[in-house]
C-alpha cells in the first residue's frame, strides 16, 4: 500500500500549525486534507481510503478527546494521531485507551510524526483488510441453509459427525454431506480454516447460531 | 518747558473750526456714579492747618501752599488756582499750581473761551475730560489733562476765580469725595485770596511806615539839615509852636493832616490847642509840663481834629529850641493808615484764629520769655486749662514735665544765643503733662517765627496716646509674630517679589547650618542637591515670573551631618490691593524619612503585585504553553518540511521557500508572544503612559483564551469603540484584568457547561470614567461576602495567596479609579472597575 493511496486529515485551530504540518506530511508524499475545527471534520465528505487523523487536543468548539468518543460512538473507526501543546498523563492515557495511535506533544520532528501517520495509516490499512474479509465471509455465509449454519456451528466448537448427529437428531451420513456442503460453500480448505473464519464471522455455539 | 497760553490767546470771535462742543468734554454727572474713595479727615484737617500757618505767616507764599494742599487733598497730578484779572477779568492767570503742571505757573486763559470761564457761567462745579478737544489753546499744555475738576470760588458775594485738580492718566478718576473736598477748599481760596491781597497792602504800608520812622530817628537827632529835608519832604508833620499855644509854621504834610491851610494856623485863627480834643489835654498838659522840664518831648500818640470835624491819630513828638526857651519844633506823624492796617492785621488773625480754633491739633504759643501767648480750643480739651488761664503762664510750668523743664530752659537760651534749636521746625514725640499732673505722649512740632526783634514760637500738638496704645499693640503682635515664627518647629522664609529670599526663621539656620547672613539673595541654593537645583531654580523662577504657588522638592544639604535629605519647599505671594505681588511666604519641610517609608512602601507593594502576576502566570502555565508551543510546532513542522523540500531531486525550491517563510512567520509570532508574557513576569516600576484599555483587554484575552477553552468556557468581549485612553500603567492594569477574569474562570468552572461563559466590557460610564466589567454567570456572591473578598489572605483556590483583588484594588485606587463587586443578574457576578478619564480639551 503506497502513501498516495491514502489520506492524512489534519484538524487544528491554528492556521499557521495546519499549513506548517499540510506542507510537512506533503514532503513525506502524504495526501493530507486539512480542517479548522472538530465539528468541520465531522461534516466533511470523506474518500473511501485509508487515512488517519491528526488532532490537537485544544480546539476551540469540540476538544481534540471529545471528538475522539463521538467517533466512536457514531462508529467511525479511523486510528487518530493526537497532539498537545500542554500534555499531561492522565490526558494521554485517556486518548490511548481510545484508541490513539500515538499522543505527540508540540512541538514535534518530522520523523515521530511521519512514524506514526505512517503506523496509523498501516493499521487503517490492515482494518479495513481485515473488514473486507469479514464481509467476504458474511456473503459466503448468507448461501448455507439453516441447517448447513447449524452444523457449521457445531462443527466448529470441535464435535465429531456423529455427536453433532446426535445433537440434530439425524445420522452421521447426512451431517458428512452437510459438511461437505459447508466447506464447499464457505471455501474452506480444512477445519481449521473454517474455525478461522467462524471466529472472524464471531460464530459460536450460542443460542443465536444453535439449531431450534 | 513753560508755555504761557495766554500770550496767543484767541479771540472770543475766533473759536476754531472744528473744536468739540462744551457737553462733549463735561462728564460732571459721572462724579455719582462712581465709587467714591472715603473721607480722610486727619490728612484734611492736616492741610488746612498748613494752609492756616502759612496765611498768618507772612513769609509763606499763601497760594503756593494753597495749590499743594488742594492737591495733596484730592490726590491729583496736579492742582491750582485760577484768579480774574485785575483789569476787569477779562483773562484768568494762574498764580500757583502745584504737581505736574508747576511749570505752567503764570500762564492763564481767557474767560470767554475756556474752562474757568465755564465754571464761572454755570456758577457749579465741573469735571472735564480732555479739554484741550475743545480749548485748543490747551494743547501746547503738557501733559495733557485726562480729566479737570473745577470749582468756581467768591469774595463778597463776586467770583474771583477757579481752584481746579487734574489727572494726567487715567489711573483714577475723580470722585464725589475729591468733589466734596474741592467745594470745601473753595471757601478757604476766598480767605487766602483776600488774606493775600491785604497782605499786599500791609507790606507796602509797613515799608511806608519803615521809612518814616528812620526820618523820624534822623530827625530827633537834630541834624537840621536834615530836619529842613525832612521838613520840605512832607514825609512827616513838621510845626514850629510855642508854649503858649501858637503855631508859627507848619509843613504841608501837617497841613495835610488836620486840612487847615497854613494861613489859618500862621495867624493864630487856630492855634494848635484847639486841635486837640478835649480828653488828650491831660495827656498835653503832662507833655508840656516834661517840655518845660526836660526840653524834649518823648514821642506819644494823641489825636488831632481835623478842619472837617473829624478825628486824625497822629504819633507826637518834639523839642525846644532851647530849653527854658517857649518855642519848639514838634513832628508828627499821622497814624490814621497805620490803625487801620492794625485793623486789617486783626481781622486776619481772626480769620486765622478761627482756623486755629477749629483745628483738631492742639496749636499754641509763646513768646521770646517762655509766656503763653496763644492756646486754642483743642489745647484747652487737651491739656485741662482755658485760654484764659493758660494765657500768660510759663509755657514750661503748664505743660512740660517737671523732668523736663530744665532742659526746655536751656534749649530757649541756647535757641537765642546761637539761633538752633534741636526740636524746631520738625515733628518730634514727647511726653507733656496735663493738669491734672497726668502725663501722656503728644506729637509736636514747634516752628520760631521771628517778628521785628522779638521771637514768637508756635507749636502744634496732639495727643498721640491712643496712637501709641495702638502701635504698641501693633509692636505687641509683631513681636508675638516674630516670636511664633522663630520658635515653631517648622522652616519659614520670605522673599521679595524679585524672588530674592530676605528671612529664614533659626529652624532653617539650624538645619542648614547658614548664618543670617548667608541667606540673602539665591545664596540658599547652594544647599540644595546640584541634581535638583536647576529644577527648583526653574520652579521658583516660574513662580516669581507668574505669581502661580511655588512647590518644589528637593535634596537638601543638612549642616549637622552633611547629609542630602529630601526636603519640599511651598511658597504662596502676598498680593497688594491692587493684585502686585508685595511678599512671598514659604515653608520647608523635610520629608526625608516619610520619602523612604513611601519608597520602601512602594518597593513592597510592588513587589507583591509581581509576586501575584508570577504566581497568576503559573496558574496560566498550561495555556501560556500552548500559546507558546504553537508557533513552536508550527516553526519546527516548517523547518523540517523545507529540509525535505530541499532534499528532493530535483530540490522543491517554491515550496522550501514558503516553508522557510512560514518560519519567519511563526518565529515572529511566538516573539511576540514571548514580548507580552514576559512583560508580565518582569519586576517593573510603575510608568505611567496614555492607555487604551480595549487594547490592554484584547492582549490579556489572549493569554487567556486556551484557559478558557481548558475549562470549556467562552470568553466574551463587549467593548466599546473609541474608548477614550487613560492615564495608567499597561501592566499593572493588565494585571487587574488578568486577576479578574482568572477568577471568573475559576468560579464559571465550577457549573454546568451551558453556563460557561464570561463577558468582558468596557464602557464609557460616568462623564470622566471608563467602566471596565468582568461578568461571570458563576455561582455569584452574596453582599456580606462581596467586601471580605478584598481583604488580604482571603481565597477560594488551593494554590492562591489571597492578594490578586487587594493588589487589584490598589492598583486601581493608586490610578484614581474604584474596583468593586456586585451581584450579576440573572446570576453571577460582576467585577467591575472605573478609571478616570482626561477632562475633554486637555
Amino acid at each position: 500500500m503506497s502513501a498516495q493511496d491514502c489520506i492524512v486529515f489534519v484538524v487544528d485551530d491554528d492556521p499557521l500549525v495546519r499549513e506548517s504540518l499540510q506542507d510537512l506530511l506533503n514532503s513525506a508524499g502524504f495526501t493530507v486534507r486539512t480542517f479548522g475545527s472538530a465539528t468541520e471534520f465531522i461534516r466533511s465528505q470523506r474518500p473511501d481510503v485509508a487515512a488517519c487523523l491528526i488532532l490537537d487536543v485544544e480546539l476551540p468548539d469540540l476538544s481534540g478527546l471529545d471528538l475522539q468518543a463521538e467517533l466512536v460512538k457514531s462508529g467511525i473507526e479511523i486510528p487518530i494521531v493526537f497532539l498537545t501543546g500542554y500534555g499531561d498523563i492522565p490526558m494521554s492515557v485517556r486518548a490511548m485507551k481510545a484508541g490513539a495511535v500515538e499522543f505527540l506533544t508540540k512541538p514535534f520532528r518530522k520523523e515521530p510524526l511521519c512514524d506514526a501517520v505512517r503506523e496509523a495509516l498501516a493499521r487503517d490499512g490492515e482494518d479495513r483488510k481485515q473488514r473486507a474479509e469479514v464481509l467476504a465471509l458474511r456473503n459466503r455465509l448468507e448461501t448455507l441453509t439453516p441447517r448447513e449454519r447449524q452444523v457449521l456451528a457445531l462443527v466448529v466448537t470441535g464435535l465429531l459427525n456423529k455427536q453433532i448427529a446426535g445433537e440434530l437428531g439425524t445420522t452421521d451420513l447426512t451431517i458428512k454431506a452437510h459438511r461437505g456442503r459447508v466447506m464447499r460453500k464457505m471455501g474452506a480448505g480444512s477445519l481449521a480454516d473454517l474455525v478461522r473464519m467462524a471466529g472472524k464471522l464471531k460464530i459460536s455455539s450460542d443460542p443465536g447460531v444453535r439449531p431450534k | 518747558m513753560s508755555t504761557r497760553p495766554q500770550d496767543d490767546l484767541p479771540a472770543e470771535e475766533l473759536i476754531p473750526q472744528g473744536a468739540a462742543s462744551l457737553e462733549s468734554i463735561l462728564c460732571t454727572d459721572e462724579l455719582r456714579r462712581r465709587p467714591s474713595r472715603p473721607p480722610d479727615y486727619e490728612k484734611e484737617n492736616r492741610a488746612l492747618v498748613a494752609l492756616a500757618a502759612a496765611m498768618v505767616d507772612p513769609k509763606a507764599n499763601i497760594l503756593q501752599t494753597f495749590a499743594e494742599t488742594i492737591l495733596e487733598i484730592t490726590q491729583s497730578d496736579s492742582a491750582g488756582l485760577s484768579l480774574l484779572t485785575k483789569d476787569g477779568g477779562k483773562r484768568f492767570y494762574w498764580p500757583a499750581i502745584a504737581g505736574e503742571w508747576k511749570p505752567h505757573a503764570g500762564g492763564g486763559a481767557p474767560r470767554s473761551f475756556g474752562p474757568g470761564g465755564d465754571v464761572l457761567d454755570r456758577d457749579c462745579t465741573l469735571l472735564f475730560r480732555r479739554f484741550e478737544r475743545r480749548y485748543t489753546y490747551l494743547q501746547a499744555v503738557a501733559p495733557a489733562a485726562e480729566e479737570c475738576l473745577m470749582v468756581p470760588f467768591y469774595v463778597a458775594g463776586k467770583p474771583v476765580g477757579t481752584i481746579w485738580a487734574m489727572m494726567h492718566s487715567d489711573r483714577r478718576g475723580f470722585d464725589a469725595e475729591d468733589e466734596r473736598a474741592l467745594t470745601a477748599l473753595g471757601q478757604f481760596a476766598a480767605l487766602a485770596y483776600q488774606t493775600v491781597d491785604s497782605l499786599q497792602d500791609l507790606r507796602a504800608e509797613i515799608a511806608a511806615r519803615e521809612k518814616a520812622e528812620s526820618a523820624l530817628r534822623e530827625f530827633a537827632k537834630g541834624l537840621e539839615v536834615k530836619i529842613q529835608r525832612l521838613v520840605e519832604s512832607n514825609v512827616i508833620g513838621i510845626v514850629i509852636f510855642n508854649l503858649e499855644g501858637a503855631v508859627s509854621d507848619a509843613n504841608g504834610a501837617f497841613l495835610q493832616m488836620v486840612q487847615y491851610s497854613r494861613e489859618d494856623l500862621v495867624t493864630g485863627r487856630v492855634r494848635w490847642t484847639d486841635l486837640t480834643p478835649a480828653e488828650w489835654s491831660d495827656r498835653d498838659q503832662r507833655a508840656l509840663a516834661e517840655l518845660r522840664e526836660t526840653g524834649l518831648l518823648q514821642a506819644y500818640e494823641k489825636e488831632y481834629f481835623r478842619k472837617d470835624g473829624g478825628r486824625t491819630p497822629v504819633l507826637l513828638g518834639g523839642a525846644l529850641f532851647e530849653k527854658g526857651g517857649s518855642e519848639g519844633v514838634a513832628f508828627v506823624l499821622d497814624l490814621s493808615e497805620q490803625k487801620q492796617t492794625a485793623e486789617t492785621l486783626r481781622r486776619v488773625e481772626q480769620q486765622a484764629r478761627s482756623i486755629v480754633e477749629s483745628a483738631l491739633d492742639a496749636v499754641i504759643a509763646m513768646d521770646g520769655d517762655g509766656i503763653i501767648t496763644d492756646w486754642n480750643q483743642e489745647a484747652e480739651e487737651i491739656f485741662g486749662w482755658t485760654r484764659l488761664e493758660a494765657l500768660g503762664r510759663r509755657m514750661s510750668e503748664t505743660i512740660i514735665p517737671m523732668r523736663y523743664r530744665a532742659a526746655h530752659e536751656t534749649g530757649l537760651r541756647r535757641f537765642f544765643q546761637t539761633g538752633e534749636g534741636p526740636v524746631l521746625n520738625k515733628r518730634i514725640e514727647i511726653s507733656a503733662i496735663r493738669r491734672n499732673g497726668e502725663e501722656f505722649p503728644v506729637e509736636l512740632s514747634i516752628t520760631p517765627l521771628r517778628f521785628g526783634e522779638t521771637w514768637m514760637f508756635s507749636g502744634f500738638l496732639r495727643d498721640i496716646s491712643d496712637r501709641l496704645r495702638s502701635e504698641e499693640q501693633l509692636r505687641r503682635s509683631e513681636l508675638n509674630l516674630r516670636r511664633m515664627t522663630e520658635t515653631i518647629p517648622e522652616m519659614l522664609w520670605s522673599a521679595a517679589p524679585n524672588g530674592a529670599v530676605d528671612y529664614c526663621n533659626a529652624r532653617v539656620l539650624e538645619y542648614t547650618g547658614l548664618a543670617q547672613d548667608d541667606i540673602a539673595g539665591a545664596a540658599w541654593m547652594k544647599t540644595v542637591h546640584p541634581d535638583d537645583a536647576r529644577n527648583t531654580e526653574r520652579a521658583w523662577a516660574h513662580s516669581v515670573r507668574t505669581g502661580d504657588p511655588f512647590q518644589s522638592e528637593f535634596r537638601s544639604l543638612r549642616g549637622s551631618d552633611g547629609m542630602y535629605r529630601w526636603c519640599v519647599s511651598r511658597a504662596l505671594p502676598l498680593r497688594g490691593f491692587d493684585g502686585f505681588i508685595l511678599k512671598w511666604y514659604g515653608t520647608i519641610v523635610d520629608f526625608h524619612d516619610r520619602r523612604q517609608a513611601e519608597e520602601a512602601l512602594r518597593n513592597t507593594q510592588a513587589e507583591l503585585a509581581h509576586v501575584n502576576r508570577v504566581m497568576t502566570m503559573g496558574e496560566l502555565a498550561a495555556s501560556i504553553a500552548h500559546e507558546v508551543n504553537q508557533p513552536l510546532a508550527s516553526i519546527i513542522a516548517s523547518g523540517d518540511s523545507c529540509t525535505a523540500w530541499l532534499a528532493n531531486e530535483p530540490p522543491n525550491l517554491e515550496r522550501a521557500r514558503a516553508a522557510a517563510g512560514r518560519v519567519i512567520q511563526a518565529a515572529t509570532q511566538a516573539s511576540e508572544i514571548v514580548q507580552r508574557i514576559r512583560a508580565l513576569f518582569k519586576k517593573t516600576t510603575a510608568s505611567t503612559t496614555s492607555v487604551n484599555v480595549n487594547a490592554v483587554i484584547e492582549d490579556t484575552i489572549s493569554l487567556l483564551r486556551h484557559e478558557a477553552q481548558r475549562h470549556d468556557i467562552s470568553l466574551l468581549t463587549d467593548l466599546e469603540a473609541d474608548v477614550p485612553s487613560v492615564r495608567a500603567d499597561r501592566v499593572q492594569l493588565q494585571q487587574v484584568i488578568l486577576n479578574l477574569v482568572m477568577n471568573a474562570i475559576e468560579s464559571t468552572a465550577s457549573v454546568d457547561r451551558e453556563r460557561r461563559s464570561l463577558v468582558i466590557q468596557s464602557a464609557r460610564s460616568n462623564p470622566g470614567e471608563l467602566l471596565v466589567a468582568v461578568k461571570d454567570a458563576g455561582p455569584g456572591i452574596d453582599a456580606q461576602q462581596a467586601e471580605r473578598l478584598f481583604a488580604p489572605f482571603f481565597t477560594t483556590k488551593p494554590q492562591g495567596i489571597g492578594m490578586g483583588l487587594p493588589i487589584s484594588r490598589s492598583i486601581i485606587e493608586a490610578h484614581g479609579g474604584r474596583l468593586w463587586a456586585e451581584k450579576n443578574e440573572p446570576q453571577g457576578a460582576v467585577f467591575q472597575f472605573v478609571l478616570p478619564t482626561p477632562v475633554q480639551g486637555q
